[in-house]
């Protein structure tokens, strides 16, 4: 049970906990002995004392003591005594006693005591009356068949203890406190270089494939580096290697879509002579090759972006005039909003905005329904750029993954029937990235049912080098 | 004999469909494998358009390029891999006059050819010879002078300039000459452009990093000056 609670504290606590724990066993024995050692030193000390007044005190009353003397005579004796604060004494002669003070009588004799005087030897005892700690002494007076009784109260050897005890107490848990801070400390400084592990493991899977550890100036960590850093690399080539290999098959497969593309085009430049079969085959054949190439080009595109080899090259777009411009040609009815607007100048990369606006238009028509309306706004020192349709929406679970790749949602069997290479959006993003901007999809924010698909890209820079004009 | 097209590209099987697609056109296709193939084809008998893709076996699509530009202001097409890298201005700058990414559709292709042969005839007759300062353009032969002395353009760098010159003092976007020049739309490539001005600088500017006719309206586009 406990092993478990224990196993179940974190490194830093479990170290921080043992630390407090040998600080309290350290401190306590360290209080333990100081303090018997001092209660008996001290208690000796005080007893010593309190019997040498004692012997003092009882010669005193043996020389005023004659041997007719009675007991009613003895208060004189009494009194002359020297008697500290806290001192009682008792004198016994024959079988009478008589004390100085009600606290301490005849009564309160230990009788072990008493028999030990009345054999004639000269004995000393602790007691507690009310709770109050003594010491008493007695003294025998053969000559006169007499005893010296005197009862010292010890309550400030006690009070001194009792101090004492709550200072070695309060060092005590002050060292307690000092070690578990220690061990907090030690621990942390023990753990700081997991912390910069944990933030270099979590920078690579965020994708920065080229993360690495520095050296350690400890050599006991340098082996967990190595090896982290060796992991980093192996998964690093390995991605490097996946990404290029998609991107060199992309490659490899232009020239037999070349080669395709130009053979059905000397193909359908004979169609009209070929028997109605064979037409059907070669149109067939011409919509899978015109899709197989779109499907490629896509994924060269997308594969620059793995292989790390896309470059924005930007340029002033006006996109009043861009979005205009894209949708003209667009085989589908788009409707452009840009509201009072005229112009809205962003630095962007014409080719791939124009790939986003198509593929959004695109996603539009295919999956949304409808009029499609393609809006640009600014948004502080954003352009926006939205597409909407009147579909039935994307569902909140699809929104995060409708930009993946080959991401084509489940709206029912619909949206698996698209012809798109299924990297439409996933281009979108990646180009919308590129320029530093955001993608995402919404409910259309005027209350009418459908999508709004959502790009805004930051303003940036307008170059102003000679280079455009 | 009509329109002589020579394409140079190794592989043979696109070789052939390209071939077969082109004739479809009615034009006549002359076919070289390598470099070296393509520059004795074209010594031998010179095209009208020449379709050079840029990775080839031995001399490369630029090296081509340059020789041929050196000894003709044939239309050429560079064939390149990507539109993002840096290969379409080097093919540009070597000398093509358009360019197209693999894989394309042989129907694009048609018409850049069909564009660059338009290019190629020059400007209607009757139109009137026009000054700036020390460079004297005369459309109806072809001819630009400067300070007297005859420059040598391209059909493309010409038709550039006769249309900065037909608009004098009016600044040209760079989408209106890509439309003109080009036949491209809104989305062509303004680096056509960009890069086919720097070269044309280079022929009618004394000193071309200070253009004096030629200039460029930050934001807008390109105007021509005396």
């Amino acid at each position: 049970m406990i092993r478990r609670l224990w196993g179940r504290l974190g490194l830093r606590a479990r170290i921080t906990g043992l630390y407090a724990l040998g600080g309290l066993l350290l401190s306590l024995t360290i209080a333990l002995s100081t303090l018997t050692l001092a209660r008996q030193n001290l208690t000796e000390d005080r007893e010593e004392r309190a019997f040498s007044i004692a012997v003092r005190n009882a010669q005193r009353v043996e020389n005023g003591l004659g041997a007719e003397t009675e007991i009613e005579d003895v208060g004189v004796l009494l009194d002359n005594l020297t008697i500290t604060e806290g001192s009682f004494p008792l004198l016994q002669v024959g079988d009478a006693t008589r004390a100085l003070d009600q606290a301490f009588d005849a009564d309160a004799v230990p009788s072990s005591l008493r028999e030990l005087v009345e054999a004639g030897n000269a004995g000393r005892m602790r007691i507690r009356i009310d709770d109050r700690p003594l010491i008493v002494t007695g003294i025998p007076i053969p000559d006169t068949d007499a005893a010296y009784y005197e009862a010292a109260a010890t309550d400030d050897v006690e009070a001194v203890l009792n101090t004492l005890g709550i200072i070695v107490l309060g060092v005590g848990a002050a060292a307690t406190l000092l070690s578990a801070a220690l061990g907090s400390w030690a621990s942390r400084r023990a753990l700081t270089p997991l912390a910069e592990v944990r933030l270099a493991a979590e920078s690579l899977a965020a994708g920065e494939l080229d993360t690495r550890l520095d050296p350690p100036a400890d050599a006991d960590l340098a082996s967990l580096t190595a090896s982290f850093n060796g992991m980093a690399r192996s998964l690093e080539d390995r991605i490097e290697r996946d990404a290029r290999f998609a991107s060199e098959v992309s490659h490899e497969l232009r020239s037999p879509l070349m080669t395709l593309n130009a053979s059905v085009e000397v193909l359908n430049n004979n169609r009209d002579s070929m028997t109605e079969r064979n037409q059907t085959a070669l149109d067939l054949l011409t919509d899978d090759v015109t899709r197989f190439t779109a499907l490629v080009e896509d994924l060269l595109e997308i594969s620059r972006y793995d292989v790390g080899t896309a470059s924005l090259h930007a340029e002033p777009i006006d996109l009043v005039e861009f979005v205009r411009q894209s949708v003209r040609h667009s085989p589908y009815d788009v409707v452009v909003d840009v509201g009072e607007r005229h112009h809205l100048v962003v630095a962007g990369d014409k080719r791939r905005l124009a790939q986003v606006v198509a593929n959004l238009v695109d996603n539009a028509a295919k999956y949304g329904a409808g009029e499609i309306r393609v809006v640009v706004e600014q948004e502080h020192d954003s352009a926006i750029i939205a597409v909407e349709d009147e579909g039935p929406g994307v569902a909140e679970a699809e929104r995060a993954v409708i930009f993946d790749r080959f991401s084509r949602g489940s709206a029912g069997g619909r949206r698996g029937q698209g012809t798109g290479s299924g990297l439409g959006l996933a281009l979108v993003a990646e180009h919308v990235g590129l320029h530093g901007g955001a993608t995402w999809v919404e409910d259309r924010p005027d209350g009418i049912e459908g999508a709004r698909f959502t790009v805004r890209i930051p303003i940036g820079d307008i170059p102003d080098d000679e280079e455009w004009a | 004999m009509g329109t002589r097209i020579l394409t140079v590209e190794d592989d043979e099987r696109i070789r052939t469909s390209v071939r077969l697609a082109l004739e479809d056109e009615g034009w006549t296709v002359e076919e070289a494998e390598s470099g070296e193939d393509a520059l004795n084809a074209f010594t031998r008998e010179a095209a009208d358009v020449v379709l050079i893709d840029i990775m080839l076996p031995g001399i490369d699509g630029f090296d081509v390029c340059r020789a041929i530009r050196r000894a003709s202001d044939v239309p050429i097409v560079m064939v390149t891999a990507r539109a993002d890298t840096h290969d379409v201005v080097a093919g540009l700058e070597a000398g093509a006059d358009d360019y197209l990414t693999k894989p394309f559709a042989p129907k694009e292709l048609s018409a850049r050819i069909r564009a660059l042969l338009r290019r190629a005839r020059t400007v209607e007759p009757g139109s009137p010879q026009m000054t700036f300062g020390d460079l004297e353009i005369i459309p109806d032969e072809g001819v630009v002078r400067l300070g007297g002395d005859e420059v040598h353009l391209t059909k493309t760098e010409f038709r550039l300039l006769v249309e900065l010159a037909t608009n004098p003092g009016r600044v040209l976007s760079r989408e209106v000459l890509l439309e003109r020049v080009w036949g491209y739309g809104y989305f062509g490539d303004g680096r056509l452009v960009d890069v086919h001005i720097r070269r044309l600088r280079t022929k009618i500017e004394p000193d071309p990093a200070n253009p004096r006719h030629v200039l460029t309206v930050r934001g807008l586009g390109y105007k021509l000056q005396s």
